[in-house]
């Protein structure tokens, strides 16, 4: 009977209570540990009046803390809202006043930052993993007070359509957007993980994504199922390719899943050929389009280890896969997406939403247990999301738009071809250029502003601006820099920004990004 | 100008992008979030063209760049 993601946890407390359920430098915890330390964190959630379907923040570098918090908000019957430690404070803040965060879990290590979010109108009441408030105006309690409290189970009044957590991603109206999931679709996607891999609890998953990505929930909550171990990967140690393949090695990881970026660096400047990776049976890698060239690489120097792409938007966790085949030496074609994972319905429709043959090109929905609930506080925006296919003249067949482009290749496999829209990928993240475009408008000296995405040649994109000025004021772009990293995540803030008299425009006096991009483009191929 | 001012300066002005930023030379520049990947590509090219300082991939971790302080003593067996 498991319907509900920590149960994971505790079911696997009872079967195997002294397995390493997390491991960070050095430190780790037991199944057994776990399912206590979540305990007594529940019980202290509830003793401050944590009510069901509450958001709860995590706000912390990883660790085991933030393990512990995953679990330990959700058998409370809230919902943890991971948030980006290294994003700027007045982002942190809007995402904690748009979902009505009351309970902060952190770290001693973000006390100055948490002085910077608790603004006299902010809605968190209490901040777990602080000693005391020293001059913050809320309610403050330890970890030693955590773990102070009783840390037998509890009961859980809640359902399967429960919200579990909610992911905040880039918005193009300039304001992130907090996508749900419910304890449902989190565990569709985890026990299909599971079955597909074939996990057990012989194996060591990597966590190498932060937790507001979604390619956590594989690492946690798969691996949780499975019985199996979790190594975090501090987020310092993720920047450092010599330092992944040393950790690969020496915690004999199984399951390895990351953005192909980092496997990219891991490969070119990892030095794996000289570790012992023995243990690794498979390479998982989501976010973004893995290069042909560098992936043979790539398989070439592994070829113990099976390799699998997965594809789906943070709104459907994972909805099709392809564990790739051998890649000729001669081809540049990117590898398919695949086909769909068990449960998910999919149906690829034209501009007029009408299914198109097999073959054609069109947009890719996807139907089932995955999908998430919907935008938090942004019904409309949650409509605009979702098709409804009317079914035998009773029914609602409701399916997600992914707004990607696809097209059904020979084998029955799914081909991206790009986006309906202007989200771009960098390093995995997705970000909406309109929302960088909206945040240079902010600041009272632009009048205009363009954002365009260069490829890196490493299989992603970094990106580049251009504004326009209002008159007379002498603007530089670090002033723009440093605006924007007041507001934006780092990975969203372009590497450079141009200022410019004019903009190159098309016949209607739009702004011409392609030109603006092509002319980036030629200055880096000088 | 002596290598850690070089550094400082650089990390400062291309890397936060903010000239007035505080910069502690023994802060953690990765658990603060302020070197991420791109960054130390950048800092790695320009340690080879100002410094004359071929870094090898080997020395690309963690304990060599957690921080000003921590970089200067590695760069001190060239």
């Amino acid at each position: 009977m498991r319907y509900l993601l920590p149960l994971a946890v505790t079911r696997s407390a009872e079967r195997h209570p002294d397995r390493q359920a997390i491991r960070v430098t050095g430190q780790s915890l037991t199944y057994a540990e776990l399912e206590g330390r979540s305990n007594s964190l529940a019980r202290t959630l509830h003793e401050l009046g944590l009510s069901r379907g509450e958001r709860v923040g995590i706000y912390m570098n990883k660790g085991l803390e933030s393990a512990v918090a995953i679990y330990g908000i959700m058998k409370a019957g809230g919902a943890y809202v991971p948030l980006d430690p290294f994003a700027p404070v007045a982002r942190i803040g809007f995402v904690i006043q748009d979902c009505g965060i009351r309970h902060l879990i952190t770290k001693e290590t973000k006390r100055e930052q948490i002085g910077e979010i608790l603004t006299d109108k902010t809605c968190v009441e209490y901040v777990i993993g602080l000693a005391e408030s020293d001059g913050l105006k809320v309610h403050c309690v330890s970890w030693e007070d955590v773990y102070r409290t009783p840390s037998h189970s509890l009961r859980m009044n809640i359902t399967e359509q429960d919200l579990a957590y909610i992911l905040y991603t880039s918005g193009s109206t300039g304001v992130p957007k907090g996508i749900m999931h419910t304890h449902r679709s989190g565990l569709s996607f985890a026990e299909w993980g599971v079955d597909t891999y074939a996990l057990t609890h012989e194996d060591r998953l990597s966590n190498h994504a932060p937790l507001h990505f979604d390619l956590s929930t594989f690492d946690y909550f798969s691996s949780a199922i499975a019985g199996a171990t979790t190594v975090i990967i501090p987020e310092a140690l993720t920047k450092f390719p010599a330092n992944l393949s040393g950790l690969m090695e020496e915690e004999s990881i199984s399951v390895w899943y990351s953005v192909p970026f980092a496997l990219i660096q891991l490969m070119e400047h990892g030095g794996i050929q000289k570790r012992d990776l023995s243990a690794l049976r498979w390479i998982l890698f989501a976010g973004e389009v893995f290069p042909t060239k560098h992936l043979r690489n790539l398989m070439a120097m592994f070829p113990h280890v099976r390799f699998s792409n997965l594809y789906g938007p943070t709104e459907t966790n994972v909805c099709t896969y392809y564990h790739v085949e051998q890649i000729p030496p001669d081809t540049e074609d990117t590898i398919p997406i695949g086909m769909p994972c068990a449960n998910i319905e999919d149906l690829v429709v034209d501009l007029d939403d009408k299914p198109v043959t097999p073959g054609e090109v069109g947009e890719l929905l996807i139907r089932g247990g995955v999908v998430m609930e919907g935008y938090w506080g942004q019904p409309e925006k949650t409509a605009q999301g979702f098709y409804r296919r009317p079914s035998f003249g009773q029914f609602e067949d409701i399916f997600y738009r992914t707004g990607d482009l696809v097209q059904l290749d020979a084998n029955g496999n799914y081909r991206y071809l790009g986006r309906k829209d202007r989200q771009i990928k960098t390093r995995g993240y997705r970000v909406e250029l309109d929302e960088i475009e909206v945040a240079l408008l902010a600041h009272a000296g632009v009048q205009e502003a363009a954002a365009y995405p260069i490829p890196d040649n490493q299989g992603s994109n970094l990106i580049e601006a251009a504004v326009i000025l209002k008159v007379s004021n002498n603007l530089a772009s670090s002033d723009l820099v440093e605006h924007l990293s007041r507001r934006l995540p780092p990975y969203a803030i372009p590497v450079r920004i141009d200022i410019m008299d004019d903009f190159p425009r098309t016949s209607t006096g739009k702004i011409n990004r392609r030109e603006l991009r092509e002319r980036a483009l030629g200055r880096l191929a000088l | 100008m002596d290598r850690k001012a070089l550094l400082i300066d650089y990390i400062k002005d291309e890397i936060m992008r903010n000239k007035n930023a505080k910069l502690d030379e023994n802060e953690d520049l990765l658990s603060a979030g302020i070197l991420d990947s791109l960054a130390i590509l950048q800092l790695v090219a320009y340690i080879d063209k100002e410094l004359a300082i071929e870094v090898p991939d080997e020395d690309v971790i963690y304990d060599n760049f957690k921080s000003i302080n921590s970089l200067v003593s590695y760069l001190q067996r060239f």
